[in-house]
């Protein structure tokens, strides 16, 4: 059924799959890579990479290092290093990270701020 | 039969505090907190700690468990299982090594439970009466007695009688 997530799946072991049937309500957080294929509502803290399949939502705040969504995000990300929009992910919510790629095909809606990397968050 | 391709994997530095709902099979290696409710099978692997109100289908526990399982079909604590809690699922399985503190619910067990009290009535206990004056073997064996005052005899006989019933059916069912 799944599959989809051969590309970006093995980076430092991305052991930690959310399956596509999984809702989870709360907070996940860890230290290591982290897929998901379901929905999760809440927030989301880790220090490794996000992958939001194409069929994983999150209804909920991020933060992690990496991020990237090929599917539907509600929420504000907040990445360390990189956020990462492929094509055809839907995202609502401002976006905070010295990097961010927003490809074509792309949906998204709110702030982005690329003004962090040295400087702390202390208005723009 | 852990990380199977689909399935669902919390790997062991993750923790996720909250409800937790699914249709697939979910591997916890990490740690889990809140509620678990699964159509499925969930795994807890001996690295993984699931703190957590547990409803599922089956339920295999080689790591640690704080709280009630109940499962609709079975709950296997393996070995390497640690559990604090109360299981209520018609099969449980407990190995040799696997600890366990809790209360364990298999349902209807036909020891005198209140449901099924109606019909343990009319089987064992009545019935066991009931065939001590009308049964042949019992008769037979009253016959050197006498045969005649069997019948207003007081209740003091029947229950020895009673009891032999009872000791052929427990032979029953070892087979």
């Amino acid at each position: 059924m799944a599959g989809i997530e051969k590309p970006a799946a093995p980076r430092s072991g991305a052991q930690t799959v959310i399956g596509s049937t999984i809702v989870i309500d709360g907070e996940v957080s860890g230290d290591e890579d982290l897929v998901i294929e379901g929905t999760v509502k809440g927030k989301v803290t880790l220090r490794q990479g996000l992958y939001v399949e194409g069929s994983g939502v999150i209804e909920a705040d991020i933060e992690t290092a990496r991020v990237e969504v090929s599917g539907q995000v509600t929420g504000n990300i907040a990445a360390t290093e990189k956020v990462e929009l492929k094509a055809d992910c839907r995202v609502v919510g401002d976006i905070r990270s010295p990097r961010i790629l927003i490809a074509d095909g792309a949906v998204f809606r709110g702030n982005v701020d690329m003004d962090v990397g040295a400087r702390a968050p202390k208005g723009k | 039969m852990a990380s199977a391709s689909g399935s669902t994997v919390i790997g062991e530095s993750i923790l996720i505090n909250g409800n937790l709902n699914g249709d697939e099979d979910l591997t916890v290696r990490g740690r889990v907190e809140g509620t678990v409710t699964l159509s499925k099978t969930l795994v807890v692997e001996p690295s993984g700690t699931v703190k957590a109100e547990v409803q599922v289908r089956n339920c295999i526990i080689a790591g640690a468990v704080i709280g009630n399982v109940t499962a609709t079909e079975s709950v296997e604590i393996t070995k390497e299982g640690r559990m604090v809690g109360d299981i209520a699922a018609p099969r449980v399985i407990i190995v040799d090594g696997a600890s366990f503190k809790g209360r364990v619910d298999m349902g209807e067990v036909d020891v005198g439970a209140d449901r099924v009290a109606p019909r343990a009535l009319s089987r064992p206990s009545r019935p066991a009466l009931g065939t001590a004056r009308a049964a042949p073997r019992a008769a037979a064996k009253e016959e050197g007695e006498g045969e005649a005052p069997a019948a207003p005899r007081p209740p003091a006989p029947p229950p020895a009688l009673g009891m032999g019933a009872v000791k052929r059916k427990v032979v029953v069912r070892r087979k």
